[in-house]
């Protein structure tokens, strides 16, 4: 019953998101520039002496496909609340049966098959290598996983922002600053020769577990990390929502 | 008589400002209640604390019931056709979350949304916007609807539809709104509350209320003859508080205006009295107080 008023959510909001063209556009780009770097990144291999496909194709491109998930995902995500808030259709929800945490679920489980929607015309690529003989699959299916659980983290930061403004503009770029300055975050790390520290704070990126995932690393601890992220984030998300309250 | 909502010194602060300070009033079961006030007097903040979108600061209050909650801004999204949004409301507002098309169905219906109910909210006028913020508070079976300003921007003939769809509205559920149109409170409650600066300026039945403000009586009179003397000895004769006399002059008439602080009887004292040969009475009338010179005299 719980997951069931969450699908009602989802649902109306696909619905939403599929009858606008936002969703349509945001997908063209985003294959575009995507099959133009794998084309690239293949055309390169000729050239290149050393290393394997997996190493000049696969792995290039799925940080790439992260990169652009930084930038794609806060337009997915700024509408959520911020539009809802300034139609004033918010105190609808809220006013509901439906729990604050249902509503950011419901919310969340929409963007992300947004996400998943875009992310299903890469499956091209392996395709592609398939033919051209790739066989190291373990890989490439870790970076996808790896890619839903930061597309993920994205999203959840991106539903936060979102609640604290009606407007759609503010909230993506605050979501923006947020995803941009923890990934910055790793860069600092460099100027520290404390080993201690350098080791907290990259575990606190994003970035540092999206790795481990695109080497074919799955670490137990990534897991724990994602989990509280999202966390973290939907809890804060629900006090915003919360504070409308007060 | 039972009372659906029950408000017990309720107040609301935000920093730096009070806007509801110690409210108390009823609501009867069954009765349509009009919630005066002029802007910013604290009618929409107590309508969200009722509906529990907001908590009060102090007091408490009592709701008997569901409610269906129509705010100043009717919340609809207008990519959405009015069908699917009252789907989703009504399976949103259900405890199981399940749907129930016939309920959507028999609210269309009532509010009279049948024509439009495969169109995009977004492009439907006005009018039909409200009727569907109307469905909208409606379609999970309230037993308590509260509308803040429900005609408010709407057309003559728009305000009328919604004006007879509140009428049929009563005949199931307890209604409180709040508007600006005292004609509309005049016509369609049997209960008031007026309220200005957070603070209940008067709360009961209508009219008593218009009953108790009338100190004083205003009559018109249309005559044949009329004379100055006669004007004088009229405000001794009857104790009258003023007499304008005003000459028609191409009909050759007076016209009266009477007023007089005094018991009902003297319309019959006075009827009798102009009635006379030397006056010739063409026309009687009380001038009826309307609810916006009261709201006025009230709000200052």
């Amino acid at each position: 019953m719980y997951l069931n008023k969450i699908l009602i959510l989802t649902k109306k909001e696909l619905k939403d998101a599929f009858l606008s063209p936002l969703i349509y556009i945001l997908t063209g780009l985003f294959s575009c520039m995507l099959g133009w770097l794998f084309f690239n990144y293949l055309v390169q291999v000729k050239t290149l002496s050393t290393g394997t496909i997996g190493q000049t194709v696969v792995t290039p491109i799925f940080g790439n496909i992260n990169f652009i998930f930084v930038f794609l995902c806060p337009l997915l995500t700024m509408r959520t609340f911020a539009e809802e808030s300034k139609q004033s259709t918010l105190n609808l929800l809220l006013g509901s049966q439906l729990s604050e945490m249902q509503i950011i679920l419901g919310k969340f489980l929409s963007t992300l098959i947004q996400v998943m929607f875009m992310l299903s015309f890469t499956i091209l690529f392996p395709v592609i290598l398939a033919i051209s003989g790739y066989s190291d699959w373990g890989v490439v299916w870790s970076s996808y996983f790896g890619v839903a659980l930061s597309v993920m983290c994205y999203l959840a930061v991106g539903l936060f922002c979102s609640s604290l403004t009606d407007n759609q503009i503010v909230a993506s770029l605050l979501t923006f600053c947020i995803l941009l300055g923890s990934m910055l975050l790793v860069i600092t790390v460099n100027a520290t020769e404390n080993y201690l520290l350098t080791l907290i704070v990259q575990y606190m990126t994003i970035p540092f577990h999206y790795e481990g995932f695109v080497k074919g690393l799955i670490r137990s601890y990534s897991f724990v990390y994602y989990a509280s992220f999202l966390s973290f984030f939907f809890l804060l998300t629900q006090k915003s929502l919360q504070a409308r309250k007060w | 008589m039972e009372a659906a909502i029950e408000i017990k010194k309720l107040s609301k602060s935000y920093p730096g400002r009070v806007a509801l300070n110690e409210i108390s009033f009823s609501v009867k079961k069954g009765s349509v209640h009009g919630f005066l006030g002029p802007n910013g007097a604290g009618k929409s903040t107590t309508m969200k604390i009722l509906s529990g979108l907001i908590p009060p600061t102090d007091g408490e209050f009592k709701v008997n019931g569901k409610v269906g909650f129509l705010p100043e801004h009717p919340p609809l999204y207008p990519n959405m056709s009015v069908r699917d949004y009252l789907v989703f409301v009504q399976s949103i507002y259900s405890s199981e979350g399940n749907k129930n098309h016939a309920a959507v169905e028999s609210v269309i219906q009532k509010t009279g949304l049948s024509q439009v109910s495969e169109r995009l909210i977004g492009n439907l006028s006005k009018g039909y916007q409200q009727r569907v913020g109307i469905a909208q508070a409606l379609v999970h079976s309230p037993e308590i609807i509260i509308l803040d300003e429900p005609t408010v921007g709407l057309d003559p003939s728009a305000i009328n539809e919604i004006r007879e769809l509140i009428k049929e509205l009563k005949k199931d559920h307890t209604i409180l709104f709040s508007s600006h149109q005292l004609h509309d409170v005049e016509l369609l409650c049997s209960d008031i509350t007026l309220i200005d600066q957070g603070k209940i300026v008067v709360s009961g039945p209508l009219d008593k209320i218009v009953e108790g403000l009338k100190t004083r009586l205003t009559l018109k009179a249309r005559v044949e003859k009329f004379s100055e003397s006669e004007r004088t000895k009229m405000l001794t004769k009857f104790k009258l508080d003023s007499l304008i006399l005003r000459e028609i002059s191409d009909k050759k008439e007076f016209e009266l205006e009477m007023s007089v602080k005094a018991p009902e009887t003297i319309k019959k004292e006075l009827a009798k009295y102009l009635a006379s040969d030397d006056i010739g009475l063409l026309e009687f009338a009380e001038v009826k107080i309307a609810l916006e010179d009261l709201f006025k005299q009230m709000i200052q």
